[in-house]
């Protein structure tokens, strides 16, 4: 099958076969956007590479410069459809896929295909929005080689050059090029956004400041990394690991937000803060989360000896434990702090201020209020303090039937009500909210605390790693003569999702079973390995940054590195470059060839011994000066140049000069003299 | 093999000869060597960037701007790497054309107004070399361009027309050779003033009266017009020096050996074709009538002998002899 395929392909005229290959190239570029793109957005393109396809083939006519327009319009009109914008991430990458594949029913003279490749350079760069993992890096870099291979297939207008001999070409410009890469990848200095926050970059993870339920159906599994930490004496297990975020207190119904206090600052419950035991030092990196915030370990203190030591930030813990920073994090930094696990924080009296934290929004979730009241009038609740009550709701949590799931379906208004009493289904933050209106009807004050929790399984060199996956949400309520308690009602029903710190793993996919049953060992090797794989691409590749840019000149002898260092070093280097090229360039006009250069080497051997030739004389006429000069002592050398001449001028005769075993032997056969002379 | 039709530039076309630019080219040209083997190297290959090659900057600037905006790590990687990749391409032009020997074959001299063969010989010394273009630099920069590829350690040849507009030597106008491989970001050319000449017969005047056959001297009685003494003229076997013409074909067919017309009586005839018998107001219109009737004169299988002012061809016929009337009448001062 394939190969009648490769065989037809071999007999299509040129023009037909380009086209169909920059297609075929278009159509790799465009297909991992598939993936998230509006269906209509990935079919309008499959179609119309199918149609430009079929045009080729049948050599039929490219269709009016209206038609085309009209296409567009539609794909206007859908993009507004879904999005209501034509600006913005989604909107932007929905146009360029069409755009793409439009321009290819234009793709009549060289400027349309140059287009074509120009759009095909920046498209390839928006899956980067969406991914860079490894495969995707690969996936893509096959697609800029296609790409390549295309525009060279379009400046060789000679014959039919074969479709390897132009992917070779721009293989070779790419590889060449992969030192400046290389080095613009290390020393271009990283610095923050331009200009204000890309809105559409936000939000990425847990702890945007704000939580939302039943906004969406189901959440990824993003396995980026959060942050890394390391403890320099004994580290507590993964499961004890809170790392505090924004404190939620106001709830609309819909939405956890902070909101605000109604009552004067002096009023408002304050931290209160008292550790014991043994102190944690840490150290963090974070990746840039493009959020003015640092989730560091509950509690660490505000303290000389254990704040977070940041140079160059504002750290500053807000009333509620939270650590917030002057501005968004847009690089990556480390941080050493110091936490301690026993702690309390909040007033130890149920002062006026904790009413804030009893508020529900009137009139939503009737039902969840009225199983709240129900529970409440159970004879053996009916003194209990709020422990007690947060005990009772827990049992519930775990005997009522709810799924721990992380495709819980769309839930509508009063999702409270129908998670709690109707569908059971959900992760943590549909179990912290319910858990969380739960005892505020009954009257207990409580409040979210979103963050991360646990770490992977195995340290990378000492270092813990927290994922993008593992934040997570909980709830705290507060206890009279205690102060705030951590409650973390997921823990109820998915004990495993708290105490591995994994989510619940998706299915595997259909290879991962089919190896997992044909030999389980080798299916755990070959996770480690790729994990392994995965690991350095992102340590590498994905988090190289500012810091680590810095950690580089620092090891050239940089004292104080700056972003200016790095610039400068740039520039000296690609002077040096650009100089090493044009000296290359000088070098390289010298080069003679190769067979004039053997016949002057021949010459120059042939003169020392004694022998008159002349620069245009041929091996043969050579070999004959040879023999009438030198007689038997020139012979043998002189055969070697006969059997030269007749190679070269044989009917399909060699053009590369004779190599080195060549001149070793014409050496050896030279008469002594000559290696006297030399 | 390629071949193009070019034209031959006038001198100065008006005022636009006289613009900065055109009279800086000319400066420029003037510094050149006439050769008609020009290797090129660092000196005379030049290169910048195309305006494909200037869009490709602002993408990749764009595509910078979005890496660092939404911090994509392989955003800059992807930047860099196409980069890269086309400042490698610059020497990869550069490269394409450097090293190479062009040299100029002689060209056939031809009439007015037909088409010259100029045939370029691209030597490679190197590795293969593709799209080479060539065309003469006065013409149209798209369409005027002959594409050849050079394989390793080969030659190359590419043949461009030459269309001369006058009688006389014409100069090879210069030549231009250009490539944009591989990606057409930049573009490398070179500047060539062949030294080679064209030789331009006169035009052929069409139609051109009849030969003046009345001055004709009839040295033998015997002698026959050529249709209607055909059948009397004998056969002898082909001899060097037979033209074409007199080869009988029909009798070549039939017995496979090369025949030729006997055409003595023929050459008893003594034809003179006479710059004063050209009736013609314009010097270059006698040369055409001229022109004329030495094809005619040859055609008829008739010797001819050419008198001009100041210069005289005596009788003769062949091939040889029709060459030596053209050129005559092609340096006719």
């Amino acid at each position: 099958m394939f190969g009648t395929f490769t065989m037809r392909a071999a007999h299509l005229p040129r023009e037909t076969r380009d086209t169909l290959f920059h297609l075929g190239v278009i159509a790799w570029a465009i297909a991992p956007h598939t993936l998230h793109l509006p269906l209509w957005c990935g079919a309008m393109a499959a179609l119309l590479l199918l149609w430009r396809a079929r045009l080729a083939l049948m050599g039929g006519a490219l269709p009016g410069r209206w038609v085309v327009v009209g296409l567009l319009v539609l794909a206007a009109a859908g993009t507004w459809w879904d999005e209501r914008t034509l600006l913005g991430k989604e909107a932007g990458i929905t146009m360029l896929v069409v755009l793409m594949a439009l321009k290819t029913l234009e793709l009549r003279a060289r400027r349309d295909a140059l287009v074509v490749f120009f759009l095909g350079f920046f498209l390839v760069l928006t899956h980067f929005l969406y991914s860079q993992s490894l495969l995707t890096g690969v996936w893509l870099l096959v697609a800029v080689w296609g790409l390549l291979t295309a525009l060279t297939l379009a400046h060789m207008p000679v014959g039919r050059p074969t479709l390897w001999r132009a992917g070779a070409v721009s293989a070779r410009a790419a590889a060449l090029g992969v030192p400046l890469m290389v080095l613009l990848f290390v020393l271009f200095p990283r610095i923050g956004p331009l200009w204000g926050l890309p809105n559409d970059a936000q939000g990425r993870t847990g702890l945007s400041g704000s939580m939302r339920l039943g906004g969406v159906a189901s959440i990824a599994e993003d396995d980026s990394i959060a942050l890394r930490l390391r403890f320099e004496g004994r580290a507590p297990s993964p499961e004890q690991m809170y790392f505090r975020g924004p404190v939620l207190a106001a709830f609309d119904g819909r939405e956890w937000t902070r909101g605000r206090s109604a009552f004067p600052p002096s009023m408002q419950p304050q931290l209160e803060l008292a550790v014991r035991g043994e102190p944690l030092r840490y150290e963090m990196t974070l990746e840039p989360s493009r959020l003015p915030l640092l989730p560091l370990l509950e509690m660490t203190p505000n303290r000389a000896d254990s704040a977070p030591q940041l140079p160059g930030w504002l750290p500053r813990q807000r009333a509620d434990g939270q650590w917030q920073l002057d501005r968004p994090l847009h690089e990556r930094v480390r941080v050493q702090a110091t936490s301690y696990m026993a702690h309390s924080h909040g007033p130890r009296e149920n002062i006026v201020g904790l009413r804030d934290f009893v508020d529900l929004p009137p009139g939503a979730n009737p039902r969840t209020l009225e199983w709240a009241a129900a529970l409440r009038n159970r004879p053996e609740l009916a003194a209990a303090d709020a422990r007690t009550l947060a005990q009772a709701v827990l049992r519930h949590i775990r005997t009522g039937g709810y799924t721990y799931t992380l495709e819980p379906g769309l839930y509508e208004d009063n999702a409270i009500d129908e998670f709690w009493l109707d569908r059971k289904l959900g992760f943590c933050e549909h179990f912290a909210s319910a858990f969380v209106v739960v005892m505020r009807a009954l009257d207990v004050p409580a409040r979210i605390v979103t963050g991360y929790q646990g770490t992977d399984a195995e340290t990378q060199d000492g270092w813990y790693i927290v994922r993008q996956r593992n934040a997570h949400a909980w709830a705290e309520i507060w206890l009279e003569g205690q102060g705030w308690q951590r409650v973390d009602p997921t823990n109820a029903v998915a004990p495993d999702r708290v105490q591995r710190g994994r989510s619940l793993a998706p299915a595997p996919g259909f290879m991962a079973g089919a190896v997992n049953a044909f030999d389980p060992a080798l299916a755990t090797r070959l996770r480690f390995a790729w994990e392994r794989v995965n690991n350095r691409w992102n340590q590498w590749v994905l988090n190289y940054s500012r810091s680590q840019q810095f950690d580089l000149l620092r090891a050239l002898g940089f004292s104080s590195p700056s972003w200016e260092d790095l610039a400068q070093m740039l520039g000296l280097l690609l002077g040096g470059s650009a100089l090493a090229g044009a000296l290359w360039a000088w070098w390289d006009r010298r080069r003679q060839d190769p067979w004039l250069r053997m016949q002057r080497r021949v010459q120059q051997r042939l003169q020392a011994l004694g022998v008159d030739v002349k620069a245009h004389h041929g091996p043969r006429e050579r070999a004959a000066r040879l023999r009438s000069a030198l007689g038997e002592a020139g012979a043998s050398a002189a055969a070697l140049l006969d059997a030269l001449d007749r190679e070269r001028y044989a009917r399909s005769g060699r053009t590369a000069p004779p190599g080195r075993s060549w001149w070793r032997s014409f050496d050896t056969a030279l008469p002594r003299r000559l290696k006297v002379a030399r | 093999m390629n071949t193009a039709a070019g034209s031959l530039p006038e001198p100065l076309r008006g005022l636009a000869a006289w613009s900065p630019r055109a009279r800086f080219r000319q400066w420029l040209q003037n510094r050149l060597p006439p050769t008609d083997t020009w290797v090129l190297g660092q000196r005379n290959v030049y290169i910048l960037p195309t305006r494909a090659g200037l869009t490709f900057v602002a993408t990749l600037m764009v595509m910078l701007l979005a890496s660092i905006n939404y911090q994509l790590n392989l955003g800059y990687a992807l930047t860099f790497l196409l980069a890269g990749a086309g400042l490698v391409s610059m020497h990869l032009t550069h490269g394409n054309l450097r090293g190479l020997t062009l040299h100029l074959r002689p060209a056939q001299p031809v009439f007015a107004g037909e088409p010259a063969m100029l045939e370029v010989v691209v030597h490679n010394p190197g590795n293969e070399r593709y799209a080479l273009g060539l065309r003469f630099e006065a013409a149209d920069a798209d369409a005027g361009l002959v594409w050849c590829d050079a394989p390793r350690q080969g030659q190359a040849s590419v043949h461009l027309s030459l269309v001369p507009a006058r009688r006389g030597w014409q100069p090879v106008p210069t030549l231009m050779v250009e490539t944009l491989f591989p990606f057409g970001l930049f573009r490398a050319w070179t500047v060539w003033r062949p030294a080679a000449r064209v030789l331009a017969w006169p035009q052929p005047e069409n139609p051109a009266p009849a030969l003046p056959l009345g001055t004709a001297q009839h040295g033998d009685e015997r002698a026959s017009r050529r249709g209607e003494g055909g059948e009397l003229d004998g056969v002898r076997p082909w001899r060097r020096g037979d033209t074409m013409r007199q080869v009988v074909w029909k009798k070549v067919a039939r017995s496979g050996e090369l025949v030729s017309r006997e055409t003595t009586g023929n050459a008893q005839r003594e034809l003179w074709l006479d710059w004063a018998e050209a009736h013609a107001a314009d010097p270059e219109q006698r040369l055409s009538r001229l022109a004329a009737w030495v094809l005619a004169a040859e055609h008829e299988g008739l010797d001819f002998g050419l008198r001009l002012p100041g210069r005289e061809l005596p009788p003769g016929q062949g091939d040889a002899h029709r060459r030596a009337a053209l050129d005559l009448l092609a340096l006719h001062a």
